[in-house]
């Protein structure tokens, strides 16, 4: 892995050249006859159906601001950066929840998808996929990039000031709003996301009735002590703006089932842990993954690197989420992402190539096929050095 | 006495009726394997090229060690690069060092490919190297020094006296160099990325490597009035 | 002074005159002696006595050699008997040498470990048998086939009876009494099926649905016979029993997942907002929940519920 820090100048200049992308990577493909088959040029995920199922389609510029503050996964974000692109592969689970979102009933209550599978199967650029198509797709985005980051590596913890017992995270809850905003900038300044109450922060500050949600948002980022709150009235405004119909909401959460996992790191002054349902975060985002409430659809993952390693020991939905989980969730919709097939691993190499990132030599496929045993991000490491 | 000369003429019989043998046979010192077992050929190139000339055919029946874990026919190893791979190797730490090599070619990579998306003149795009191996090749190449100085006491005074030295000799240091430098830095920047920034300068004969090597090569030319204490 | 000298001079004389005596008397034996002496350097005493030769046993031919082929084998191995290679007609091996064959019977310590059957050959069991014939009943006749032997007599009560040569007749395995019956005979059901296997514990074999219980622990056959047909009793009787802090179990408690009683139960009927039983695709939901629960984690059942749930919430199924 390569530290952010040391990487900083070089993704500084990468920024830099991001007008040039279009010219270097357009003369790209055709240089490759058999490009083909592993790039597909419809870029639009509304369109994405089973036939494009292993080829790699590209984020057009314009849209890459979904995935602006961690979006995607860390290692992956600086693959983009070095390829001079943002590419997803089009796979089948990514194919299959889209599908479902198409038809999907929106008067009835929310469904709940939950994509499971070993780690490093690609669960969390699934979820990118969706996302994408859902941003296309009109959806208000609420993306939680990966809740490890509050369950297991908060950054501040402070004890809440309304409820007794509860405890704060407001750097991690105002970053994520900076995120939220930056995701839904387009939707959220339309005019009929209007709080439908007044929120109370303090004697001297309030938000009134009817005041957009952009507001509620600001107020949040720019007084940290009242981040999380705000986040928990967000979710409340969601809700109700969403099931009056005034907006489509598409929630994804990465790493759920942290939510339910007793042992998180965040510890009191005298390291005493707090379990998650003490955090006031965690109350938000689990009233949002309810069903009692419709114009809305739910993807959350499960992965065992949102809990401690010790009980790294199955990557099913149910040993994840414990009992409480699977009860808050049931009944909901299990995807599994599994491994490469071999056409799309394939696919993967031969995008690899094409972008110069690894060279050839004979029997290349095979070998790292048996290497990495078709897992997408053991084959990302065996290709660094190639 | 007897018993000796028995041994040694049954030596020579088994030597006079193999004569490949004594020509394979190694001293072992702690190995399990007894002297006559000769080393694997695990290349598949190399094995090819045996079939070919008919080498193959003598070694079919020949004892053969097992190979090392590190002894693969795989595309993705280097010989150099595993000699430098030890070369990093610290208390043995083998799977560190290779890690560690890894990512500076990682490095290497994502530097020259960032080079490679600036680039926008279409000829000078196509003499940027980007495979990580034939940088590093380049580097231990260009940072090879051709002569050495060595103290030689003479009169009294020690002399700096400029040596040849072997190529073995040469590559060594020349990856002991590069070693050393990319160890010269600041506390917070990691090994690996200073090892791929000094492998793409030395690459471009360039950096502090190649200029170490020059200063020695000046140093020499500058104590050429001693050479001849070498002999005398 | 002067007794002093006297008696120096009395010892010399003594002395000189025994000197004198012995002279005289060794220089006769010349004349007696005529063989050659020997220089005896190792001292040898006497001459050795021949010991006498052990004389060993004559070991008689195997008796396998004189056995006629046509010889009655119940009378030349009448009981059970380690194995002995001389008494048994054949070339057996048994053994294992890293090189050759395996070793023969003679000094074959193997072949007496094992248990032989020797003494059961076919036309000794068939005697014993007819031997027995007079004392044996004949077998119902109504009894002709297995449903009517399992039908009228559930109970299987097995016990062993010993006889052999000892000071006593008693052999104290024989008190063991061990009765098996099958469970569905018993027609328990639910909640009392569930106590009584409680209480069986490991007594009951889940893939034959037999219950064995075996007592030993009075000093006669019939008292624990009689032990048995107690225990089979009470727990009949305690199974169909409920206890008042039986009433108290709960959902932590429960040895198996019931769809009814949980939570996903409520859940799906609060999501559809009607009774479970008008909702469609109800029943296949319901079963793959409680698979997925009872059978445990895999592939398979979370596909099973995966398509369980698509086709309650009428969603596209999972493409293949």
């Amino acid at each position: 892995m390569i530290k952010s820090g040391t990487f900083k100048s070089l993704l500084r200049r990468h920024k830099n050249v991001l007008h040039f992308c279009q010219l270097s990577s357009a003369a790209q493909p055709q240089s490759d006859p058999k490009s083909h088959s592993f790039r597909t040029d419809e870029n639009d995920p509304l369109k994405h159906t089973l036939d494009h199922v292993g080829q790699y389609y590209r984020v057009p510029q314009n849209e890459c601001k979904v995935y602006l503050y961690g979006g995607l996964p860390k290692s992956y974000e600086i693959q983009t950066k070095t390829f001079n692109e943002t590419c997803l592969m089009v796979r089948k689970p990514s194919v299959d929840i889209i599908n479902c979102l198409k038809g999907l009933d929106y008067t009835k209550p929310a469904v709940r998808f939950v994509l499971f599978g070993k780690k490093g199967s690609g669960k969390s650029l699934t979820m990118a996929h969706v996302l994408h198509y859902a941003q296309k797709a009109g959806f208000l985005l609420v993306h939680v990039p990966w809740l490890g980051n509050w369950m297991r590596n908060p950054k501040e913890l402070s004890s809440s000031e309304t409820r007794e017992g509860f405890y704060d995270l407001n750097l991690d809850a105002a970053a994520w709003l900076v995120h939220f905003k930056s995701q839904n900038e387009h939707l959220l300044s339309a005019p009929e996301l209007k709080t439908t109450r007044e929120h109370v922060w303090s004697k001297r500050e309030s938000t009134p009735k009817d005041s957009s949600l952009l507001e509620l948002i600001d107020h949040g980022i720019n007084r940290l002590k009242y981040a999380s709150e705000c986040v928990l009235a967000l979710a409340e405004e969601l809700k109700q703006l969403t099931k009056a119909g005034n907006c489509k909401t598409l929630v994804a959460i990465d790493g759920f089932n942290a939510f339910f996992y007793p042992k998180t790191r965040v510890f009191k002054e005298k390291k005493e842990v707090v379990p998650p349902n003490k955090i006031t975060l965690t109350e938000a985002f689990l009233s949002l993954t309810k069903f009692d409430w419709n114009n809305a659809a739910i993807v959350v993952t499960v992965d065992e690197i949102a809990i401690a390693e010790e009980d790294h020991k199955s990557h099913f939905p149910r040993y994840l989420l414990g009992k409480e989980g699977f009860e808050h969730l049931d009944p909901f919709v299990p995807v599994f992402v599994d491994a490469y097939s071999p056409k799309e691993l394939t696919s993967c190499m031969d995008y690899y190539r094409e972008r110069k990132w690894v060279r050839y030599f004979p029997q290349q496929d095979e070998e790292l096929a048996s290497l990495s045993a078709y897992n997408p991000y053991k084959l990302m490491k065996l290709c660094i050095s190639l | 006495m007897a018993a000796i000369k028995l041994f040694s003429n049954n030596l020579k019989i088994i030597k006079g009726s193999v004569p490949t043998l004594s020509l394979i046979i190694q001293k072992n010192g702690m190995s399990q394997y007894p002297s006559y077992y000769i080393q694997p050929v695990y290349k598949k190139e190399v094995q090819e090229e045996l079939a070919k000339t008919g080498e193959a055919q003598k070694l079919t029946h020949m004892p053969t060690r097992a190979a090392l874990n590190n002894q693969t026919c795989s595309h993705t190893q280097d010989d150099l690069v595993n000699l430098f791979t030890n070369y990093v190797m610290k208390d043995g730490l083998k799977p560190l060092a290779r890690g560690l090599i890894e990512q500076a070619f990682e490095n290497i990579k994502r530097i020259q490919l960032e080079k490679y998306h600036k680039c926008q003149d279409p000829e000078i795009k196509a003499q940027i190297e980007l495979d990580p191996r034939a940088i590093f090749h380049k580097a231990v190449e260009n940072c090879k020094p051709i002569m050495n100085l060595t103290p030689i006491k003479r009169g009294g005074v020690r002399y700096q006296v400029p040596v040849p030295i072997t190529p073995k000799r040469s590559q060594f240091m020349s990856m002991k160099w590069l070693i050393a430098a990319s160890k010269e830095k600041d506390k917070n920047v990691r090994f690996h990325y200073q090892l791929a920034l000094e492998l793409i300068d030395a690459a471009n004969n360039k950096g502090r490597v190649v200029k170490r090597k020059q200063d020695l090569h000046k140093q020499c030319e500058a104590n050429r009035a001693y050479a001849h204490y070498r002999w005398s | 002074m002067l007794s002093f000298s006297r008696k120096i001079d009395k010892t010399a004389f003594r002395a000189l005159e025994k000197h004198l005596i012995l002279a005289y008397s060794t220089s006769s034996e010349p004349q007696r002696e005529e063989e050659f002496r020997v220089l005896n350097l190792k001292h040898v005493k006497g001459q050795t006595v021949q010991r006498r030769s052990v004389r060993k046993a004559e070991i008689q031919p195997p008796r396998t050699t004189q056995m006629p082929v046509d010889q009655d084998w119940g009378n030349v191995w009448p009981g059970p008997r380690s194995f002995h290679p001389a008494t048994v007609p054949l070339p057996i091996r048994q053994g294992y040498t890293p090189t050759g064959v395996a070793p023969g019977k003679y000094a074959n310590a193997e072949l007496m470990k094992i248990p032989n059957f020797l003494h059961l050959t076919p036309p000794v069991i068939k005697r014993q048998c007819e031997a027995l014939k007079k004392f044996c009943t004949p077998w119902p006749k109504a009894l002709d086939s297995d449903e009517k032997c399992e039908r009228f007599f559930p109970l299987e009560v097995a016990s062993s009876d010993y006889c052999h040569s000892s000071p006593t007749i008693r052999d104290p395995l024989a008190r063991i009494v061990s009765v098996k019956f099958k469970l569905g005979v018993l027609g328990l059901e639910g909640r009392a099926k569930d106590k009584f296997l409680r209480l069986v514990g490991e007594r009951y074999d889940e893939q034959t649905d037999i219950v064995t219980i075996v007592t030993d622990r009075c000093p006669l056959k019939k008292q624990n016979y009689d032990y048995a047909m107690y225990l089979i009793t009470a727990l009949y009787h305690e199974s169909l029993n409920v206890e008042p802090w039986e009433e108290l179990k709960s959902e932590a408690d429960m040895e198996v997942y019931i769809w009814e009683n949980n939570a996903s139960k409520t859940s799906i009927e609060a999501l559809f907002g009607k009774e479970a039983k008008e909702i469609e695709n109800v029943e296949q939901y319901s079963q793959a929940v409680v698979r997925y629960m009872n059978e445990g984690e895999n592939q398979y059942t979370v596909e099973q519920y995966g398509d369980a749930v698509r086709k309650i919430l009428n969603l596209p199924p999972v493409p293949r």
